[in-house]
């Protein structure tokens, strides 16, 4: 089962949200939303669409006021002390945020001069910036012409340029390359390492699970789980399920030698096997064998956050299940 | 810091701006091809072409051949707004017409110039096709100043006659009066001199008179001088007897007395003695009266005397003329021809009569196309930001929205003033457009309408979710208020009602200042007013796109 909804009386960290009440008209966005993130400490805020992800962040960007609670960013009371804490924030939006027609040096330049930088920090930020992202060679082209990772890329260094103590990224590997997302993992590492509390927004399981710390699962406002995200998947108490696409269909009784794997599910050719330990793996394949049936292609699939979701609220975590590989 | 966001966020936009060629081309080129299709298309509009590329085909019919037909040729040659073309007859010229080659045909009937000479009426005759109405009505126009000014010309050429022959009249009057005048002096002095010979005759005469009498008296005292002479001489021997017989008398007396006194006591007996005679007491005046005296009494005393009456004459009367009163000679009155009623067109405000068309397209279609630059550049620009997601990411960052939105205003505001300049030196170079006396004042409008448009702009943002809203809703907004505003053609065409209407929209203070500096030839002060009017537009629109765009932002977060 998942870990029970933790509501802290008192929390705190270079990220505090406690008590957080948002309404859109009748609709309740948030409602009694409490977490914290600590300097050094990466949080992954997961939940589908509409779950309050964006409001969360926009409230913490002091780009939207919340309704109720208190929220503080590097110890500055919002909406109180907003300009401070907009000094002491690194915002990463989901959108791009970029100016296409700009080019790489002139958006950090630009976004640079906007957190305050000037002179030689601004010199001095926008190469540290270009040599995160990979775009030294690259820096006088307008990113129109960039692919879509390389914007990914900048897009992160443009936020974090004046090496923020607090950062929120929303959403910010959507549609990226692997090899721009392990730039862009590193980079968040790093952030961490280097003190940064980091609030992590996503809806790619394995990236918070990777890369968080604790995770925060929302669902239509409201917190249903937070903590490790190892201790919400163990907690949840399912066994893996082994995906098998044969060539030509089973006989009913391939399994019955053994036990410790059921046939969950079928569609078709498509075998759902859930195993009480990866152990029993091999045993399942070598039955599909002995049974004269060829494998075309076999997955094995973990429980994982998604799951520990699914459990708690009945929903999926994304809308497009195929993204979750 | 905030200053610092302002710059960053004014050159960016600046960069944004610069980055888009295809932007920047339609704001300078669109609208000179739009200002050179409509200037040329509605030249005709105000009558021609401004520098005459294209103008009226004017048949002209001369039955006269005279000083009129050629009065109206010189004149027609110098007019930019037709070509006129002097055919041999009526027939060819409504042929043209038929051919639809003019709108207008001129005939100059035969006896116009005797008529205008002989003060008598003589009527141009226009053939039209009432089709082409707007050229008819144009050349109707031109006929008419032409008709008046050849009448004019021969109202003066018969005054100047008039005053000719007036001024010999005048001069004869005057030769007249000088003529009449000198008889006049000269009568007077032959009076004079008349005067005074009688005066120097009787002058003489009195004094040969005095003379005269001095002569006689002379003679008088002398005769009377001789007679006392010869009386006293006359008289001695008697003055001399009665003298002696005075001393013998007394000598008897003491003789006697002596005697008397001898005889004593007889002396009474002696008697008396003989009285001698007496003397007559006449005798005795006379010989001892002064010779002088006798004379007086003979001859009467010397004032008494008369003179003997001379003989006196005189001059002959002669009548002397009175002198010569004139009558007073009139002068000549002024003679003239009975005057006209003329129609003088002069510009109030020292413009050409013939308007530039390009003054009134130039500036209006730039203003146009500014509009669709600031207004439509702006709120595009800020869903550029949106859909990017810049915006939501500049909201987290220190500096306000509002000091990005004035970056981007800015930045809108220099190009649109960048856009204006080179739109106002194209029209200029190419068109000949008027900058009026103070080039620099219309800076004062363009910044007002550089100002108001771009923050229109910023109230278009607010109100549009997207650019499928922001299009149409900004096309409406500047086609209003570029047509109503009087961008497209002049503002006096429109029913007063819509020119009341019109004063809400900036277009139309813009407009009348861009007319008054450049066709009215005003002076900077013209623009104050509108300017002012365009930056209070501005204002309000800028508040109002704030608080639009600001509200909007915060809910849609």
């Amino acid at each position: 089962m998942a870990a029970p909804v933790t509501l802290y009386a008192a929390v705190d960290g270079s990220i505090v949200v406690d008590r957080l009440e948002k309404r859109y008209g009748r609709r309740q966005a948030l409602e009694a939303v409490t977490f914290s993130v600590h300097a050094g400490e990466i949080v992954g805020l997961l939940g589908p669409n509409g779950a309050g992800k964006s409001t969360t962040l926009s409230i913490l960007a002091c780009a939207l006021r919340a309704d109720g609670g208190r929220v503080e960013v590097a110890g500055h009371p919002l909406p109180a002390q907003a300009g401070a804490a907009r000094r002491a924030l690194g915002y990463v939006p989901q959108r791009e945020a970029l100016y296409p027609p700009l080019s790489a040096r002139e958006n950090l330049r630009f976004f640079g001069r906007m957190v305050g930088l000037d002179g030689a920090s601004i010199r001095g930020a926008i190469e540290r910036a270009l040599s995160l992202a990979a775009l030294e060679t690259r820096a006088e082209e307008p990113i129109a012409a960039f692919s879509v990772g390389m914007r990914r890329r900048l897009k992160l260094a443009c936020g974090i340029l004046h090496r923020p103590p607090v950062v929120l990224l929303d959403e910010p590997t959507v549609g990226v390359d692997p090899q721009s997302r392990e730039y862009i993992f590193e980079a968040i590492t790093a952030l961490a390492a280097e003190g940064a509390a980091v609030l992590y927004s996503t809806h790619y399981m394995e990236e918070a699970e990777r890369l968080c710390g604790r995770v925060v699962l929302l669902d239509e406002g409201k917190i249903v789980a937070s903590g490790a995200p190892g201790t919400l998947v163990s907690d949840l108490g399912r066994a893996p399920v082994l995906k098998l696409h044969t060539l030509r269909a089973l006989p009913e009784d391939w399994l019955s030698l053994l036990p410790s794997a059921r046939v969950r599910g079928r569609s078709g050719l498509e075998y759902e096997i859930e195993v009480d330990a990866a152990a029993d793996l091999p045993s399942v394949l070598l039955a599909a064998e002995r049974a004269g049936v060829e494998i075309r292609d076999l997955r094995l699939r973990r429980a994982n956050l998604a799951d520990v979701f699914f459990a708690l609220t009945g929903r999926a975590l994304r809308d497009d299940p195929a993204g979750e590989a | 810091m905030i200053l610092r966001a302002l710059l960053a966020a004014f050159h960016k936009d600046l960069r944004l701006l610069l980055r888009d060629p295809v932007g920047l081309v339609f704001l300078t080129l669109a609208p000179m091809i739009v200002i050179t299709v409509a200037g040329f298309s509605l030249a005709s509009l105000y009558g021609a072409a401004p520098r005459g590329e294209e103008s009226y085909r004017l048949p002209v019919v001369d039955e006269d051949g005279g000083p009129v037909g050629r009065a109206v040729r010189d004149r027609l040659r110098h007019e930019p707004a037709v070509a006129a073309e002097f055919v041999a007859s009526r027939r060819e010229a409504i042929e043209m017409l038929e051919r639809r080659e003019a709108g207008v045909a001129l005939v100059i009937p035969a006896d116009a110039s005797g008529a205008l000479a002989e003060g008598t009426r003589s009527t141009l005759l226009l053939l039209t096709d009432p089709v082409k109405y707007l050229e008819v009505a144009n050349v109707r126009v031109l006929v008419e100043e032409l008709r008046h000014a050849l009448e004019e010309e021969g109202r003066r050429q018969a005054a100047l006659k008039v005053a000719a022959a007036r001024e010999t009249g005048e001069a004869a009057r005057r030769e007249f009066t000088r003529v009449v005048e000198q008889a006049r002096h000269e009568t007077e002095a032959l009076r004079a001199r008349l005067e005074g010979a009688r005066a120097q005759f009787e002058e003489r005469k009195r004094t040969a008179r005095e003379r005269a009498e001095g002569s006689l008296r002379v003679l008088a005292a002398e005769h009377r001088r001789q007679v006392a002479e010869r009386l006293a001489r006359e008289l001695a021997p008697v003055r001399s007897f009665l003298a002696t017989l005075a001393d013998r008398r007394q000598a008897f007396e003491d003789w006697f007395a002596a005697l008397r006194k001898v005889a004593g006591q007889r002396a009474g007996d002696i008697p008396e003695p003989p009285a001698p005679p007496l003397v007559p007491a006449e005798l005795t005046e006379l010989a001892s009266a002064d010779p002088e005296v006798l004379v007086v009494r003979l001859l009467g005393p010397v004032e008494g005397q008369a003179l003997p009456e001379l003989a006196d004459f005189d001059l002959p009367r002669i009548a002397l003329p009175s002198p010569i009163e004139l009558p007073a000679v009139p002068e000549a009155p002024p003679l003239g021809m009975s005057g006209s009623l003329d129609i003088d067109e002069q510009s109030a405000t020292g413009a050409p009569r013939r308007l530039n068309t390009f003054d009134q397209n130039v500036p209006g279609f730039s203003v146009t196309f500014l509009l669709l630059g600031m207004l439509l550049g702006v709120s595009l620009a800020l869903l550029d930001e949106r859909d990017w997601g810049t915006l939501e990411r500049l909201r987290s960052a220190p500096a306000p929205l509002s000091v990005l939105l004035v970056a981007k205003l800015g930045s809108r505001i220099v190009v649109g003033m960048v856009q204006m300049l080179l739109l106002f030196a194209v029209g200029r170079a190419a068109f000949g457009i008027s900058l009026g006396p103070e080039p620099w004042s219309l800076a004062l409008p363009t910044l007002g309408i550089v100002f108001a448009g771009t923050t229109f702009g910023l109230v278009v943002a607010g109100l549009a979710r997207s650019r499928e809203s922001v299009l149409p809703l900004g096309s409406i907004a500047i086609v209003t208020m570029a047509a109503v505003g009087g961008c497209w053609w002049p503002i006096d065409l429109e029913p007063p009602w819509m020119r009341t209407a019109a004063l809400a929209f900036p277009t139309t203070w813009a407009m009348t200042a861009y007319n008054d500096l450049m066709i009215r030839r005003q002076g900077f002060a013209a623009a104050l007013r509108p300017t002012a009017v365009l930056l209070a537009h501005g204002a309000l629109y800028l508040a109002i796109g704030l608080w639009l765009f600001v509200r909007r932002e915060g809910r849609d977060g």
